[in-house]
């Protein structure tokens, strides 16, 4: 007993070394090391957006925020020098610095889109969101019901949920080539807010269908079973067992698709963003339902376009990062309430 | 007579306002219901329709476009065009000999006269040599001015006809003089060959005084030059042999049309009036870009769902799966621009470095090429594989498992051997998945591909990655907001759209087929 304490080595339990086990060791440490590359390339992508994008919406004296960056619109950035200082003044302030009071002013370089701020890209982006969703979670719930609820299993029942699974997977620019061609050209609504919610609204339909149904589904049986022994009518068994329970994954599934439809681009880009409006929404309105008819600015075509358009250089960054920043934190809000969301039902409802 | 209620269910409720117009309550809802789902489904089938009925009407107008096309003689014209853009490529072989004539010199460190000065033989050789094609150019110009007249007269007329069809019967439609335009342009023929004898004659006497190069590099280039240029001498009685077998009258087809669409290596918007929508450059686009993206993705997703679900600690893996499923989250065009702004810069400064030049395509000319979309693609592609694979990998029946470690495997060779084996099916469909969302993505090779609509140059062999592409989608997302409605470019695009749709269904249905065919222990 005591000899084998003090000589371990001769522990016959202990794996031998060989090269099984080192070939098993490179693996297990390269799969290690695949999985962490990934990570740290998100990290990388999060990071260099929101320490430069920081930059932009943030500042070191007071109010901490860059009140002008979230609160106005873009405008064109005028770079020029004076007193031996490089000043960077948006297009209003430069004219109210000059103009106003007579002054000539200087010889300045000037950057179009890259002053201002992004208020109406994300007054645009909310308004698109909630929109299409309103109009995407109406139909795709009331679908799922039936599908689930009504429906009875048969062939027909099969290849309308097969074109819906096969329908998720078209690309996004297919969608808006679609909503182009029916809502801005053939019904003739023009680059407007109805069409782009339409759009959008399609384009995550039978995601919303799939994951609505998937949890009615996922309601037991014995719950309908029992409601319905007790007399209740299919319509107060839905109402009282079988929606309540799935509601909360039905709108984790919502939440996902939402932060989906912030995030497209292609969609949007001629069916219902313009690269620029003066005016917020609800301004300038001759009549009410004009605001239904009327494009809007949005955070992803803002980026798009600062992106691909703009110079890449110290003037230009501000705009660039700053909008993929608050695009970035706006998006992810909704993402992470979907995931706290999911963990929170999941410990709930355990049957 | 009263209407009775379903008999499938049982009421227990006789309440009257249950009823309206004679149907119940509960019939009414499930009509509501389904009626929404009706909604949902005709809204999709819309899509469908739509987008083919778009699509496909491309064809005909394409067709009939290349029938004028060639009816009008600019057949004739674009021959001529091939045979002057092939001396092109010739004279930009010299210049690019020139370039890195100058190059080395710059790297010797020599001053901006002397390098002026030691290459201006080449120059001047440069400058006689490109002075054999102009009468070539006048040619192909008056050959071009004469039928492009036509052309787009015959184009302007066949809109009025098909904006107005009750118009052509009134006399209204003018003639359009096909058949001059063509005996004009037949009886400058001869014009050609003489000056096809003449060209070839100046070529061979030129490449006599090709001037010495001191650089043994540059002379194998100078080598490659000649052969080229004898090549295209000898060749050039096949250009008037194009033209003399070249038939306007010939009737254009419908699969011609269709044959051209897809297998057509130009797209071209707009040339002198006439478009030529080739398909090929923008499929091998999209199939470059996912092919690289799809290489750089399994390994990692794959393998970091291995990693995951077999050998991580619990804790470790209920930290990893939200992180990268995080990804799924962050918009594409966000990802696109620290492609632009970040990690385009950063693979042509990596490429730059002296001793990374063995790599194949190093060091990289354009910042935005095929390459720098992919591995952003891959990193997008990346949660899908990942997520549906350790999917597959934890439906793997546990008794598999536990049988191979009952039998004396380790945990090691039961994941390899046993695990992974059994999850391929599910393996394969994520890997499919990752596919179709790779090739469906716009805002990442939108702006990050570099958007050249070129067949990329496969002769440079793997460093075929780094040349800039254009991509299927990205095509439809830059030039759909500049087309005029109802015209054959925003028909062509839809095409375009038709052909993205059929491939990603065909992709999404392989994967369900595979899936579900062949799932283990069910």
């Amino acid at each position: 007993m005591k000899t084998s304490l003090s000589e371990p080595a001769h522990n016959p339990f202990l794996p031998r070394p060989s090269t099984t086990r080192r070939v098993e060791l490179v693996v297990r440490w390269g799969l290690r090391g695949l999985t962490y590359f990934i990570l740290l390339c998100i990290s990388t992508i999060l990071l260099t957006i929101a320490i430069k994008g920081s930059q932009a919406v943030f500042q070191a004296e007071w109010p901490y925020i860059n009140v002008e960056f979230l609160t106005q619109a873009p405008e064109t950035l005028h770079v020029f020098e004076a007193d031996g200082k490089t000043h960077e003044l948006s297009d209003s302030q430069f004219r109210a610095t000059y103009e106003a009071n007579g002054l000539t002013p200087p010889p300045d370089r000037t950057y179009a889109h890259a002053g201002g701020g992004i208020f109406p890209a994300i007054i645009g982006t909310l308004l698109l969101v909630a929109g299409a969703m309103t109009i995407a979670m109406l139909l795709g719930i009331a679908s799922a019901i039936f599908l689930s609820e009504y429906g009875s299993s048969g062939p027909l029942l099969r290849l309308i949920r097969l074109s819906i699974l096969n329908l998720a997977g078209v690309p996004s620019i297919v969608y808006g080539l679609f909503g182009f061609g029916l809502f801005v050209i053939f019904l003739d609504w023009n680059i407007s807010l109805l069409a782009g919610w339409f759009t959008l609204a399609f384009m995550v339909l039978p995601v919303i269908i799939s994951a609505s149904e998937e949890a009615l589904r996922s309601v037991p049986t014995g719950f309908r079973e029992a409601s319905l022994a007790l007399g209740a009518t299919r319509w107060t068994m839905i109402r009282t067992s079988v929606l309540p329970y799935a509601l909360p994954g039905i709108l984790t599934s919502s939440i996902l698709g939402i932060a989906r439809v912030a995030g497209e681009t292609a969609p949007i880009m001629f069916t219902a963003a313009y690269l620029l409006r003066d005016q917020l929404p609800w301004e300038g309105l001759d009549h009410w339902y004009d605001f239904f008819f009327q494009g809007v600015m949005a955070l992803p075509y803002h980026l798009y376009v600062v992106s691909a358009k703009l110079p890449q250089n110290a003037y230009t960054e501000r705009m660039q990062y700053g909008t993929a920043f608050v695009f970035l934190i706006i998006v992810a809000v909704m993402a992470l309430t979907s995931i706290l969301l999911r963990i929170k039902i999941r410990s709930r409802h355990n049957w | 007579m009263k209407a009775t209620p379903p008999q499938t269910e049982f009421h227990l409720s006789r309440r009257r306002e249950d009823r309206l117009l004679g149907v119940g309550r509960q019939a009414l809802l499930k009509a509501f219901f389904g009626g929404n789902a009706i909604v949902a489904v005709i809204v999709l089938l819309l899509i469908t329709f739509f987008l083919f009925r778009e699509g496909l009407s491309f064809f005909p107008q394409y067709r009939s476009d290349m029938e004028l096309f060639r009816r009008s003689g600019m057949e004739y014209s674009s021959i001529v065009k091939q045979e002057h853009n092939q001396f092109n490529v010739l004279l930009g072989q010299l210049v690019n000999i020139r370039k890195q004539q100058i190059e080395t010199l710059e790297s010797k460190g020599l001053s901006r006269e002397d390098i002026a000065r030691q290459t201006a033989p080449m120059q001047a050789y440069i400058y006689s040599f490109s002075d054999l094609s102009l009468p070539l150019r006048n040619y192909q110009i008056k050959v071009r001015d004469l039928a492009s007249e036509t052309y787009k007269e015959a184009k302007s007329n066949a809109i009025e006809h098909r904006d107005a069809p009750g118009h052509a019967h009134d006399g209204h439609e003018h003639e359009i003089d096909y058949a001059g335009t063509i005996s004009q342009i037949k009886a400058s023929f001869p014009e050609l060959t003489a000056l096809n004898n003449q060209l070839e004659n100046d070529i061979l006497r030129v490449l006599r005084e090709f001037p010495e190069l001191n650089d043994p590099a540059l002379r194998s280039e100078a080598e490659s030059f000649r052969q080229n240029a004898i090549a295209f001498a000898a060749g050039l009685p096949r250009y008037a042999a194009a033209l003399a077998e070249a038939s306007p009258e010939q009737h254009v087809g419908l699969m011609e049309s269709i044959k051209a669409f897809l297998f057509g290596d130009h797209w071209i918007v707009n040339n002198n009036g006439h478009s030529l929508f080739g398909l090929l450059p923008l499929l091998t686009g999209s199939l470059m870009v996912t092919g690289i993206a799809i290489l750089l993705a399994i390994p990692f997703g794959v393998g970091a769902a291995i990693y995951t679900n077999q050998m991580a600690r619990r804790g470790e893996s209920s930290f990893i799966k939200p992180c990268i499923e995080f990804i799924t989250a962050i918009p594409s065009v966000v990802i696109g621009f620290f492609g632009i702004a970040v990690f385009g810069t950063l693979v042509r400064e990596v490429s730059q470095v002296p001793w990374l030049d063995w790599l194949p395509g190093f060091p990289v000319a354009e910042r935005l090429n095929a390459f720098t979309a992919g591995c952003l693609l891959a990193l997008m592609a990346i949660p899908t594989i990942f997520t549906l694979s350790e999917d597959a990998i934890n439906r793997v029946p546990r008794i598999y498992a536990e049988s191979s470690l009952a039998l004396g495997a380790t945990r090691f060779q039961t994941t390899m051997f046993i695990v992974v084996p059994s999850a391929i099916s599910g393996i394969v469909s994520a890997v499919l998945l990752g596919i179709g969302r790779v090739i469906g993505e716009t805002m990442v090779v939108l702006l990050c591909a570099g958007n050249r609509i070129r067949i990329p140059d496969f002769t440079e062999g793997p460093g075929v990655a780094f040349q800039p592409v254009h991509t299927m989608t990205g095509i439809i997302a830059q030039e759909m907001g500049e087309v005029a409605q109802g015209g054959i470019h925003y028909r062509a695009l839809f095409c375009v759209g038709v052909v993205l749709f059929l491939l990603t269904l065909l992709i999404n249905f392989a994967a369900q087929k595979i899936f579900h065919h062949t799932r283990v222990g069910e």
